[in-house]
């Protein structure tokens, strides 16, 4: 490439990441990329508030603990559970003055226990562990696999690189790149390179955002020590590069389609359907797509077990993993390829705005 | 004149799918102001288009100045096209408008600026320059984009209804400006369907209807040559009957009317040339002629004797 035409790539990756960052219409971008924040905000707010309450909970009835918690049985009266726990510092009554059902918590501090009471005898007993690193990272995993990948990052890579050429040509105003002293191939890659700036920036920031908040109700020495010795740090870049591999991918693949088609819904539909059923496809198959890729990326799996519903453990399902750099050559590839085509149809694309 | 002055268009023709944008066009047109006549849909800006790049010839091949439109690097350069379209990337001032596309040239900062700022100023748009375009009116929207087109000093300006949209004062500025460019040895190619707005502009003319070229030239000398419709002559005297009787001893009048005011004679001849000699011999001896003018060698006029008055101010 002579410099020239770094020059020119500069131009163009400015005055597209101007449109990609600050237009009105990506303000929704904005929304998608924060919508896992507030799930996660949520989540640590509630585990910090159950915390509290199950500290004080214990406080009150300070001899409560599994091991008795275990010695509760079905049969057992009400008068045996609080001789044995205490007095439930929290508990809830309904049905008539015939029939009453109750439930009694408590807690060790850290896990909370419910005794199921009918007509003062046990009938079932439960218990709800606290809050750990485990849970947290399936948790996250789900939410990364199911919703920021497959959602946020898709719709949002849809939006802007479908608008790099089929929004300016929806607008009129493309011919002021055509009748530039540029070639289309400079176009092309520093609009694609423009996006990719812009939602890496947006949907990397989430993401990065997103390990940091979802782990806020921990203790802080809890932390560090999941950090530095737990993977924490590993698996937060992680997250990170596999969102800005996934922008690579679908904005290519999404680049592609804003110059071949008119109506940018229906790439979006069948891509979206195609990278759902990639489990079910064909060996050959699977590897023309972009989350056959990611998924082996990311750096924790989400278990498949009968409690996970068929069309998410569908898309959960990792058959045949690769080796991160054969993910990340595989990626570099489509994307590689799909630029190239859209590089040469770009060569022959006409304005003719009538027609659009 | 050598092909790398001329704008060169050759056997071109344009279909979308079965319809019809231009058909066989061949053009080999000089530097000066060229107008492009013709009424909506005769394929102006198709061609126009397609001289630029913006579309591809279904058949034939285009050269502006030796130069391909399908090599931009070099062509653009060269080229300054201010198309049609109303429309501008959002969100811009009139002055981001210009430069951005001139970084594309690969300016730097300092010299995109003063590249943009220059040509801002020749469109007297500076005082709006630093407002965002999508407050402008329609007249400094179509300023601003001429200023784009004008920006890196083009050898072709191509435009496409430039007038549109413009002012008196405006209009007759930015004519001053197309001729200031055709004086430098410029080419200046406008599409325009308002015929009058093209006589005063133009060098020379192509006339276009439902996809072809009718005629090229110098409006005069395409006007010679509609043999079928004799040039009409007005000529003011006081002895018009006088006149009129030495002109029928010609072959080629074939027609002289008395004016209603009885001071003139229009006058029809199979050969201006020669009306125009008979014409010296007779003012210099015979009778006082106050005023000469042709009368139908406008644009107007010719393009009514060629497609028809109704297709002409369609």
């Amino acid at each position: 490439m002579n410099a020239m035409w770094l020059k020119q790539l500069g131009a163009v990756i400015r005055l597209e990441i101007r449109k990609s960052f600050f237009s009105k219409r990506s303000l929704w971008i904005y929304l998608l990329a924060l919508a896992p924040l507030g799930i996660f905000g949520g989540h640590a707010l509630e585990v910090k508030l159950n915390r509290e309450r199950r500290v004080e909970m214990s406080r009150q009835t300070p001899g409560v603990s599994v091991e008795k918690w275990r010695r509760i049985e079905e049969g057992a009266t009400r008068e045996f559970v609080v001789e044995l726990l205490g007095p439930p510092p929290s508990s809830a009554r309904r049905g008539s003055s015939r029939r009453v059902r109750e439930t009694l918590r408590y807690s060790d501090g850290s896990s909370e226990f419910f005794v199921y009471l009918r007509d003062g005898v046990v009938t079932s007993t439960n218990m709800r562990e606290g809050c750990d690193f485990g849970q947290d990272l399936i948790i996250f995993a789900g939410v990364f696999q199911f919703f920021f990948l497959r959602v946020a990052v898709f719709f949002g890579c849809v939006f802007v690189f479908i608008n790099l050429f089929r929004g300016e040509m929806l607008d009129k105003s493309l011919h002021y790149y055509f009748l530039a002293p540029v070639r289309r191939e400079i176009v092309v890659l520093g609009k694609y390179l423009a996006g990719l700036v812009a939602t890496v920036v947006v949907f990397g920031t989430s993401s990065a955002l997103q390990s940091m908040v979802m782990n806020l109700h921990y203790d802080p020495a809890v932390l560090e020590q999941y950090l530095t010795s737990g993977g924490g740090w590993r698996h937060a870049f992680s997250y990170v590069g596999v969102t800005a591999l996934a922008c690579a991918g679908y904005g290519s693949v999404f680049l592609a389609s804003g110059i071949v088609l008119r109506n940018p819904l229906i790439p979006a539909v069948v891509i979206e359907i195609w990278e759902s059923i990639n489990g079910l496809l064909p060996s050959l198959l699977r590897k023309f797509s972009v989350i056959y890729y990611l998924k082996s990326l990311c750096p924790v799996d989400v278990p498949v077990d009968r409690s996970v519903p068929p069309p998410l453990a569908l898309m959960a399902l990792n058959v045949e993993p690769v080796a991160p750099f054969v993910a990340v050559l595989g990626l570099v590839a489509v994307a590689g390829a799909l630029l190239l085509m859209a590089s040469f149809k770009a060569r022959r694309l006409e304005i003719n705005y009538g027609s659009e | 004149m050598s092909a790398d002055t001329l704008i060169v268009v050759e056997n071109v023709s344009k279909f979308y799918g079965e319809v019809l944008g231009v058909n066989r066009v061949h053009l080999s047109i000089e530097p000066g102001i060229t107008s492009l006549v013709g009424p909506n849909g005769s394929g102006k800006t198709t061609l126009m288009n397609l001289m630029t790049g913006l579309l591809q010839p279904t058949r034939g091949t285009l050269h502006v100045l030796g130069i391909s439109p399908h090599d931009p690097e070099r062509f653009f350069r060269m080229v300054g096209y201010c198309t049609q379209f109303d429309s501008f990337p959002k969100g811009f001032t009139g002055f981001d408008f210009v430069y951005s596309f001139l970084r594309l040239f690969g300016h730097d900062d300092k010299e995109s600026s003063r590249l943009a700022w220059a040509s801002i100023a020749r469109t007297g748009m500076e005082e709006a320059a630093r407002r965002k375009i999508a407050g402008y009116s329609k007249g400094m929207r179509q300023r601003i984009k001429l200023a784009q087109a004008i920006s890196h000093n083009p050898r072709v300006l191509v435009l496409d209804e430039p007038l549109n949209g413009l002012d008196p004062l405006v209009r007759a500025e930015t004519i001053a400006l197309f001729r200031d460019f055709a004086a430098e040895g410029r080419h200046v190619m406008i599409s325009s369907h308002v015929l009058h707005e093209v006589d005063i502009i133009s060098d020379q003319v192509i006339l276009m209807s439902s996809g072809y070229v009718v005629a090229e030239g110098q409006i005069k000398s395409v006007r010679e040559e509609i043999e079928e419709h004799p040039m009409q002559i007005l000529i003011r005297t006081t002895r018009p009957q006088a006149l009129a009787a030495r002109l029928f001893e010609e072959e080629h009048v074939v027609e002289a009317r008395i004016h209603s005011d009885g001071g003139g004679l229009l006058v029809k001849t199979t050969s201006a040339d020669r009306f125009y000699l008979l014409l010296n011999r007779i003012a210099v001896g015979e009778l006082d002629i106050e005023m000469v003018a042709p009368v139908d060698d406008d644009v107007n006029s010719v393009y009514g004797y060629l497609i028809g008055h109704e297709e002409a101010t369609r």
